[in-house]
């Protein structure tokens, strides 16, 4: 086994890592560069906990490795803000109240900013298609999917200008 | 009782659309679980697990571990006291779990011994280097098989393993059934449940040479933690600190010791480091704990007219290795069974039974969704059987503010009346169904929190303490458990309401042993009305220190009532007349020589009864789509008609209902624990199903309106109560669409292409 | 937890066919890893030698002429083949078994090669390719091998390709006239894998009459099993009811399922029968529609 040196830029900052080929996205995202809050509730890609994105696609980061993404362009929750002003997706959970133990939120809030840079105008039907792969034990869901319409309404689009 | 206009308008904060006051934490990454806990020079820890359902430990032997490079210390039932401890701490026959037995093992994944190292990895590696000597014996792993005779002995002395039994009785059931035109009785199964907690059991010890213990640990109830830890560890519980801050879910799971607390702490304090412990998600299937599995046997009697005679049960329930709050569950399923009907004749007999299977507990809902799918679908085929109407018979028979459960409850507010009404309306509105579709409903109520404690006092307690601050905030601190259900909002309110100043203007102190009040957290359903009277309570103390300076000041004379609203001190007939709030707290704090205003507050529920000072009641409707030919169930539509006094937090409230919605259903159809000589066979998310987005209805939720004197504000239980009829509802949806009934849950798909088969069977025969 | 290994990261098929020729038995290919790092994680692969395919781009392409067919190439990603516009026109069908194939983010990185290669037997994609007679290309050092795909799996997780292959391509022939294919999966779950999926290609002729079919079973047996007693069913007759339910049984018959937590044995067979039913009906309907 060699060790690694790779480049992640994560929330537009570029970190250098040496790492263990083995070291998979969500590790690399919150033991070496620290940013935690992106979750881990599985080990076997089942609840989305740790979705973030690779570019623009949603990806759970215990599915890839941390080599797999040399290079490339990472967003977690903490990247969706700019300088303190959140989101409109972070708005839209608020005031849906589209969270409660807040576990799962980071890989929700990614999974639907996939969605929403995809499909700026998903149904019903696509929001709860796009978070299928995201378990929320708390919410329900539904509360989730009409944050994302509200985002996809443009109720936040004046004031993210 | 209802509120009246006047009390309504007199309401500012309350039930207003405010956000969770942890939400911009948990929408930006910022909210730091134990799981993202890490301290300077933390070692990571591992827990070996027994393969054996049953075994002697004979022999031990880690030295192949310790020689591990990276290995700091290895720990075994013999570094610890041995004390045999639970949650009814007041009943020493009850204790009875070890959680690094000494002696032997109960269930496969039970803790045998735990690593701490440099590196997880090297944890985990080194666990393989453990060799344990076990004598294995005998197991039994269904409740019936475990209370023979001849059945292998768990717990030294018990004899049939039968470890609780609970009885329950009102009335004359003989004579009940002698007045009964019509008796019928059913046996049902009801499964386990797992709770499923998004973050997995995970802890972080620090043992510091001063002799204290800081423990971050994802819990439901810091002060239990607190009192367990210092139990088992021949500690005073004020040198132990648990911090709660965010807690990834809970559910009924977590207030109960764990593997990953306890072995942090023996391994920290070994070695005087800090020591992670996190649970897979496999270990946390495995060996925590999970909803009572339970055998029902139901015999109802009624009169033609719809009147009900009489009732009796009988559970055996699958207590698993331990008591845990198993004991609890077996109480309340035989209580809940009654609800929320006024059975004049009732008899409920529970066994409570241990086997070698993983321990059952609490569970949202606490033995009430057993309860209700068992009896909501029976009563719901006695309607069928006798020609009633479903809804109209329940109502004749149901609770009513005022009404007494003999020797059990009283019933101050009650808004079943009204969900009947409105869920007639809407199943009338589905109009004529296509086929294989049909509705279901399922009535419930639930307790506001238990009288009961077995903790440490008789009766259960919450306490609250507010102090202004100079610049007019306010600290709250509560001992009330934040675990996503929304508690700090919902106490921010109450303060926000009572003070009369602004949610933002409150700072929620909670979870933290070291700096709140001693309260039993968050479990059935005790937060809102019990720490919500405290805090209000604590409240209105200050505000009464605060009125006094006002009242000085503004030389008023005594018949004139002062009060605060939005900031606002005035005068209640002239609110033009006043001062800024926080123009009086800078002449309270200088009247006062700079002494702090403090104001306390506590709750305690002495004559209210053996169980809640309070009950929530709910409808619970659900439409389902049936494919005969495959017995998949989908889940089309829903309504929910719930009564919980005064909302308080208007989004938490609509949160957890639709929370408690796709928990309950899953249990109903999805959730499955399955066992095979004592393994669970599916301990991971890939084969156990629990419902997506892609399987939840539409969710409208019908509040009903009604003033609870006992609660803060007249509010009381939501949230937990309604997981309880859910299951039921889909029963008798499933019932509704294809005439068939269902015995068992979770309702699985050959179970109903079975009942089909039998049904058409059973048709051919009798033509 | 992962055995340690060497990450290899050729820029070529050629380098990565003569990586595999270096390191043959020590080493396994990773694409968009979506099941593989599961089994790593779980100890139940172990590798000395990590060989990640998942940047070369020569293999990322949905092509079609109608000489020659479709050809996927085994980088593109399931989401590719889902949002294909010429896949929605040409093979409907595997758009349609790719939207409930997993969830949207293992779609979005996982690879149709790495889906094949892996043998999962309740995989969604080898039954409906080996419907509609694909072939499956691979290469090693040695040169380029092409199999049918419904020859491809010999057991549980194990292929006909040796250790220095690696999958390149899957191959589709032109769909004939007036032939559809329909797929169905049994779950619980929308995008949950299925308990059993059938997938079944018809061909009819002006009359209506059924001239060919392929009933693939998938998660009915260690590898996708065809039913051959229920296409001879269906082949030479119009597909009413009773033909259709005796294709159901014939494929239960054909089928050899497992017994485990999800299904028994018995429920599996049950599922097949009522899904093969189910899906020659909607392909035959289909069928007859195409002009």
């Amino acid at each position: 086994m060699e060790k690694k040196i790779i480049t992640l830029r994560v929330n537009k900052q570029d970190y250098e890592l040496y790492i263990n080929p083995k070291t998979l996205l969500v590790e690399a995202i919150r033991d070496y560069i620290g940013l935690t809050g992106t979750k881990r509730g599985c080990e076997t890609v089942s609840c989305g906990a740790c979705s973030v994105l690779v570019g623009d696609l949603a990806v759970k980061a215990c599915s890839v490795l941390a080599m797999q993404c040399d290079g490339m362009e990472i967003t977690t929750s903490e990247g969706l803000e700019d300088n303190g002003k959140l989101a409109p997706i972070q708005k839209a959970f608020l005031d849906e109240g589209a969270y409660q133990c807040g576990f799962c939120t980071s890989g929700m809030l990614m999974t639907t900013s996939g969605l929403l840079k995809e499909n700026a105008n998903p149904t019903k039907q696509e929001v709860k298609e796009a978070i299928e792969g995201n378990i929320c034990r708390c919410t329900g869901y539904n509360s989730i999917v009409r944050a994302v319409e509200r985002v996809a309404k443009g109720m936040y689009k004046e004031e993210s200008l | 009782m209802t509120t009246t206009s006047l009390a309504k308008e007199k309401l500012h904060v309350i039930n207003t659309h405010v956000h969770n006051i942890d939400g911009i934490a948990k929408v930006t990454g910022r909210a730091t679980y134990s799981f993202d806990v890490k301290l300077p020079g933390m070692l990571y820890g591992k827990i070996l697990r027994s393969p054996h359902p049953h075994a002697k430990i004979i022999n031990i032997d880690a030295s192949k571990a310790l020689a591990l490079h990276g290995v700091k210390a290895v720990v075994t039932g013999k570094d610890t006291l041995g004390v045999k401890q639970g949650i009814w701490r007041r009943y020493s026959e009850l204790c009875d779990e070890q959680i690094l037995p000494v002696e032997k093992v109960r269930y496969i994944g039970e803790p045998v011994a735990a690593v701490a190292a440099i590196t997880e990895e090297i944890a985990e590696a080194a666990l393989d280097l453990i060799e344990v000597e076990y004598e294995v014996l005998e197991g039994v792993y269904e409740p019936y098989e475990a209370m023979k005779k001849e059945a292998p002995e768990i717990h030294e002395g018990v004899e049939r393993n039968i470890n609780v039994t609970r009885h329950i009785e009102w009335g004359d059931v003989e004579t009940g059934f002698e007045q009964a035109d019509y008796i019928r009785e059913d046996h049902f199964f009801c499964g386990g449940q797992a709770h499923m907690c998004m973050e997995t059991r995970s802890a972080v010890a620090s043992y510091t040479p001063e002799g204290k213990l800081t423990i971050y640990h994802s819990n439901q109830s810091a002060y239990y933690m607190q009192a367990l830890m210092a139990g088992v560890l021949g500690m005073k519980e004020g040198n132990v600190r648990v911090i709660a801050q965010y807690v990834g879910g809970g559910f009924g799971g977590k207030f109960e010791l764990d593997g990953a607390i306890f072995t942090s702490c023996i391994l920290s304090m070994k070695l005087h480091r800090p020591v992670k412990v996190i649970y897979t998600r496999e270990e946390d299937f495995i060996a925590t704990k999970r909803r009572t599995p339970m055998h029902y046997w139901v015999r109802t009697g009624i009169k033609k007219d719809g009147t009900f005679c009489a009732r009796e049960a009988r559970v055996v329930s699958n207590g698993g290795a331990y008591t845990g709050m198993g004991a609890t569950a077996l109480y309340l399923t035989g209580f809940f069974h009654s609800f929320p009907y006024r059975w004049e004749n009732y008899r409920y007999d529970g066994y409570r039974v241990y086997t070698n299977t993983l321990p059952s507990t609490s569970m949202r809902g606490f033995g009430a969704p057993q309860a209700m799918f068992c009896s909501e679908q029976q009563l719901e085929w006695i309607a069928a059987d006798l020609g009633l109407d479903p809804i109209e018979m329940r109502r004749k028979n149901g609770h009513y503010a005022g009404y007494e459960v003999p020797g059990q409850a009283f019933i101050a507010s009650c808004g079943l009346d009204e969900a009947f009404t409105v869920m007639k309306e809407w199943i009338a509105k589905k109009g004529k169904l296509p086929a294989n579709r049909g509705i279901g409903f399922s009535a419930a109520g639930f307790m506001s929190g238990g009288i009961f404690n077995w903790f440490d006092t008789p009766y259960s307690f919450s306490s609250a303490v507010v102090t202004i601050n100079q610049d007019a905030t306010v600290e709250l601190h509560i001992g009330a458990t934040e675990i996503g259900q929304g508690s700090n909002t919902t106490m921010a309110i109450i303060a926000a309401e009572t003070l009369g100043v602004k949610v933002e203007d409150i700072k929620v102190h909670s979870g933290d042993t070291d700096h709140c009040p001693a309260d039993l957290g968050a479990w059935g359903s005790r937060q809102t009305l019990m720490t919500g009277n405290a805090t209000k309570r604590a409240c209105e103390d200050a505000k009464a220190q605060l009125l006094e300076f006002a009242y000085a000041k503004m030389g008023l004379n005594i018949v004139y009532d002062l009060d605060i609203k939005d900031r606002w001190v005035h005068i209640v007939a002239r609110p033009e007349r006043g001062m800024p709030f926080d123009e009086l707290v800078t002449i309270a704090l200088r009247g006062k020589d700079g002494q702090r205003i403090i104001g306390r507050g506590f709750y305690t529920p002495h004559r209210k009864g053996m169980i809640s000072p309070a009950y929530s009641y709910m409808l619970q409707g659900v439409e389902v789509d049936i494919d005969p030919e495959t017995g998949k169930i989908e889940l089309l539509d829903s309504l929910t008609a719930h009564d919980c006094g005064q909302p308080i937090n208007h989004l938490g409230l609509i949160g957890q209902l639709e929370g408690a919605f796709s928990m309950a259903a899953g249990y109903g159809y999805l959730e499955y624990m399955p066992y095979e000589d004592g393994k669970l066979m599916n301990p991971n998310l890939v084969d156990y199903k629990m419902i997506r987005a892609t399987e939840m209805p539409e969710t409208p939720i019908h509040d009903i309106d009604t003033y609870e004197p006992e609660g803060p504000y007249g509010a009381k239980e939501a949230g937990e109560g309604l997981t309880n009829p859910t299951a039921a509802a889909i029963g008798n949806a499933i019932f509704h669409a294809l005439g068939v009934q269902m015995k068992e849950c979770p309702i699985r798909p050959h179970m109903i292409v079975d009942a089909l088969k039998e049904k058409a069977e059973k048709e051919k025969a009798g033509k | 937890m992962i055995h340690d290994f060497t990450y290899l990261k050729p820029g070529t098929v050629k380098e990565a066919v003569a990586m595999l020729s270096d390191h043959v038995d020590e080493c396994k290919i990773i694409c968009g890893g979506q099941s593989l790092l599961i089994v790593m994680r779980q100890g139940l692969i172990a590798t000395d030698y990590l060989i990640d395919i998942k940047g070369l781009k020569e293999l990322d392409y949905i092509k079609y002429d109608d000489k020659e067919g479709l050809k996927i190439g085994a980088t593109t990603t399931h989401k590719s083949i889902e949002k294909s516009a010429l896949l929605k026109e040409k093979y409907p069908v595997l758009p349609i078994m790719e939207e409930r194939l997993a969830s949207l983010q293992t779609r979005n990185w996982g690879t149709i090669g790495g889906n094949l290669a892996h043998a999962d037997a309740a995989g969604d994609p080898a039954p409906v390719l080996i419907a509609l007679d694909a072939k499956i290309k691979v290469g090693s050092k040695a040169g380029e091998r092409v199999f049918e795909l419904g020859e491809f799996y010999t057991d549980l997780f194990e292929t006909a390709m040796n250790h220095e292959e690696m999958v390149l391509e899957v191959q589709v022939p032109p769909m004939a006239p007036k032939t559809a294919c329909a797929y169905k999966k049994f779950n619980l779950l929308q995008n949950d894998m299925g308990v059993v999926g059938v997938a079944v290609k018809i061909t009819v002729d002006a009359s209506g009459t059924c001239t060919d079919a392929r009933v693939i079973l998938g998660n009915a047996g260690v590898t996708p099993v065809r039913a051959k007693s229920a296409e001879q069913i269906l082949v030479g007759k119009k597909l009413d009811e009773a033909v259709l339910v005796k294709a159901g049984e014939a494929a239960a018959d054909d089928a050899d399922p497992v017994s485990d937590i999800h299904a028994s044995e018995e429920f599996r067979r049950h599922l097949i029968k009522v899904l093969t039913k189910r899906m020659a009906r909607q392909a035959w309907e289909q069928a007859v529609k195409l002009g």
